[in-house]
């Protein structure tokens, strides 16, 4: 693997001991790192050499990681993975809602960060091919075609009423990212149906019912408890 | 005691003093009128008995009117109506007279009276409007039950000039003046001493006058009052009863502040805690993070690491439980302060020690910047508590690489101060802190920037002082031209350690 083609993941952290640990290990794991302990050293490293994927501490000495993320997305598509010490729902829906992909609390195992790495980089390089305007997506045996409005399954077509279609398609379309609630509420129904959380349930199961192969054990469609959902593409 | 609102009255006589005027001015006008009846005709004689009438009516009110109007008109008939010197009438004509003159004698005399009356009324209302509104003004400046019990016993003493008023409280009733061990506050203030609370003055068994202090608790004290010589009047109860409410007001405003207050207090302390609650999990997780990532990486797949790397998570693992020691150890220290059983265990001890210790322990936290130790060699010893002058140095040290940016100086100097003490140094090039925070910024949880900006639980400085006061010194910070510093001073002798010497 030369140096061209190892992701490069670009860590903002306040903390000098997570910065270094971070470093150690992920560049153990073949990635390129570079670290910013600040958010504007943080924003202006991500502008002068585009990062593959940025994990993003919440509590900076001179802004609010909500900040950061919500100017990255400003110009930016990058993947953000947030490691913040808060970890109540409302702070992770908070970050989630300005543009992150995913949360995770500290601690948190090695494991589980790489892991998260891997689905967010995943996500990223299909949305990159076809100018990031993917058309189908393929993960497993279901095959979605965003332009068809088209499903299959194993090669079988899956009849999909108009509503599940879009939000399935919209679940795929951000693949690897954790929605939350009140994103898919107001992109698939409607910004005043942001609280009918009760409708999501609803259409997720019956995606289940028709997507999954044990409907209990989902694969694609994954529960965040408390904030949302996640399409997962294997 | 009855709960309803009552006064009562010792005595209600009527003041004989203004009769006796009007009896007067009736005589001197019937001596006159004797004196120059042959020169005038009984028509004016009977119209010039209206002015006494006149006047007794308007100078003393009503009765005293009256009662001048009843004499002018036997004066009249006995001294000048036929026959002379007896109360018989026997014209006709004299009767009708007579008559008429009563009925005129008596409307004047009314008349007058009322118009008296009403003034007098008027007068008394607007005296009582004031004297309320001087006092509620007064009881609106008041913040405590003491202060509200003198206001209300000078008013009542220069109200009704009375000789002597007592303010009896329920001592359950009066959070801010402590029970009595009669479980009631008496004070008394007396006339004849004013200000001398309590005074041996003989004490009347029953007092004049009573008021009780009703609020919506229900009864907490009363006013009693004794005046000799004059009894209350019904305006004079009146007013005192409304000087009763609006002190029964003034304590019910007292006593709100106070709840109020210390809802406030509870509140601030419950805060205070959730604050450090967050702060510490806060502080707990971030080198937990470090610890349980590095651990992971070698746990999982050691193979994959090279031993550069594995030492690295090695040595940041070390560093952070280290770090997490510090944290404890700042935690147990606090709840040694705020239990109160700091106690500095004394020995003698070189200061530059201390300071080579804990500088030798932190040496990984302090790479970032440039450590300085400028300690005189001639320095005294000092006798302090070893584990404790290390976790002040600690945390004095940590603060200062915090707040200032990295690769800049910190300089640790301690020099003699005077015979009794020594001045200890800490100083690093960081910004300063704004004037009015330069006090609180030991006190406890206090951060000058927002929590989740800057790490730490606001307890580090807040413990040096602690530690520094048992040790019986002083600890404070100086913004100066380059940077920011720490002060704290150690005594060189102590009380323990000069009764030992008494002894040796």
């Amino acid at each position: 693997m030369n140096a061209a083609i190892q992701p490069h993941i670009l860590v903002i952290d306040d903390e000098p001991q997570i910065l270094r640990a971070l470093r150690t290990v992920l560049t153990a794991k073949r990635f390129r790192v570079s670290t910013a302990s600040r958010g504007e050293e943080g924003l202006s490293l991500a502008a002068a050499q585009p990062p593959d994927l940025i994990i993003l501490d919440l509590s900076l000495p001179d802004m609010d990681g909500i900040e950061v993320c919500r100017q990255l997305r400003t110009w930016s598509q990058v993947p953000i993975i947030v490691l913040s010490v808060r970890d109540r729902e409302h702070d992770k829906v908070e970050a989630l809602d300005h543009g992150a992909d995913d949360y995770l609390t500290k601690p948190f195992g090695i494991e589980e960060l790489l892991a998260r790495i891997r689905v967010a980089l995943r996500h990223s390089i299909q949305t990159q091919t076809a100018d990031g305007k993917k058309t189908v997506i393929r993960t497993g045996s279901l095959e979605i075609d965003l332009m068809q409005h088209l499903v299959t399954r194993a090669g079988e077509e899956v009849k999909l009423t108009a509503t599940e279609f879009k939000l399935l398609a919209y679940l795929a379309a951000n693949a690897g990212r954790v929605l939350t609630h009140q994103m898919i509420l107001s992109n698939v129904w409607d910004p005043v149906d942001v609280d009918r959380v009760e409708y999501l349930r609803v259409y997720i199961r019956l995606l289940r019912r028709k997507l999954e192969d044990d409907p209990e054990k989902p694969h694609f469609l994954v529960n965040e408890p408390g904030i949302g959902y996640r399409f997962l593409i294997e | 005691m009855k709960q309803d609102f009552y006064l009562y009255n010792a005595s209600n006589r009527i003041n004989p003093w203004p009769y006796l005027q009007v009896l007067v001015g009736i005589f001197i006008m019937t001596a006159f009128l004797v004196l120059v009846k042959q020169w005038i005709s009984p028509t004016s004689l009977a119209l010039l008995y209206l002015l006494p009438i006149g006047l007794g009516a308007s100078y003393y009110g009503l009765g005293p009117g009256l009662f001048a109007a009843i004499l002018a008109f036997l004066a009249f008939n006995f001294f000048f109506v036929e026959p002379l010197y007896s109360l018989f009438v026997h014209r006709t004509q004299d009767l009708i007279g007579l008559v008429v003159f009563l009925g005129t004698a008596f409307a004047i005399g009314q008349g007058f009276g009322m118009a008296r009356q009403n003034l007098e009324k008027a007068q008394a209302r607007e005296r009582e409007a004031i004297l309320l509104s001087e006092f509620s003004s007064e009881l609106a400046d008041l913040h405590d039950g003491k202060g509200i019990v003198q206001a209300l016993e000078r008013k009542v003493l220069e109200t009704f000039q009375v000789q002597r008023v007592e303010v009896i409280l329920e001592a359950k009733h009066t959070p801010d003046t402590g029970a009595s061990e009669t479980g009631r506050e008496g004070r008394t203030k007396d006339a004849a001493n004013p200000g001398n609370v309590g005074a041996h003055s003989p004490r009347p068994a029953r007092p004049d006058l009573l008021a009780p202090l009703q609020t919506p608790r229900g009864m907490i004290g009363e006013i009693r009052i004794w005046r000799f010589n004059s009894p209350f009047n019904a305006s004079e109860q009146r007013l005192l009863q409304t000087f009763a409410s609006q002190a029964c007001l003034a304590f019910e405003r007292t006593r709100l502040t106070l709840a109020e207050n210390r809802a406030r207090v509870l509140e601030e302390s419950d805060r205070l805690k959730t604050s450090l609650l967050s702060s510490v999990s806060h502080e707990f997780r971030t080198p937990l993070a470090t610890i349980k990532a590095s651990v992971t990486a070698l746990h999982s797949e050691t193979d994959s690491l090279d031993p550069e790397a594995s030492g690295e998570l090695l040595a940041a693992i070390e560093e952070e439980t280290d770090h997490l020691n510090l944290l404890v150890g700042n935690l147990l220290d606090m709840s040694r302060i705020e239990s109160g059983v700091l106690q500095p265990k004394r020995s003698w001890n070189v200061l530059s020690e201390i300071v080579a210790g804990v500088l030798h322990r932190m040496q990984s936290f302090t790479k970032s910047h440039t450590i300085q130790v400028d300690i005189s060699e001639d320095l005294p010893l000092v006798s302090v508590d070893y584990l404790q002058l290390e976790q002040v140095f600690a945390n004095l040290i940590s603060n200062s690489i915090k707040f200032s940016p990295v690769d800049t100086v910190i300089l640790i100097s301690a020099g003699r101060q005077s015979d009794q003490s020594i001045l200890v140094q800490v100083k690093n090039q960081g910004p300063g802190v704004s004037e009015e925070y330069l006090e609180r910024i030991f006190d406890k949880f206090f951060r000058v920037t927002a929590a989740e900006r800057v790490s730490g639980i606001g307890l580090g400085l807040s413990i040096c002082k602690g530690i520094i006061q048992a040790h019986g010194g002083r600890i404070w910070a100086e913004n100066q031209p380059d940077g920011f510093a720490y002060f704290f001073t150690l005594p060189l002798t102590w009380e323990g350690d000069i009764q030992r010497e008494e002894l040796e």
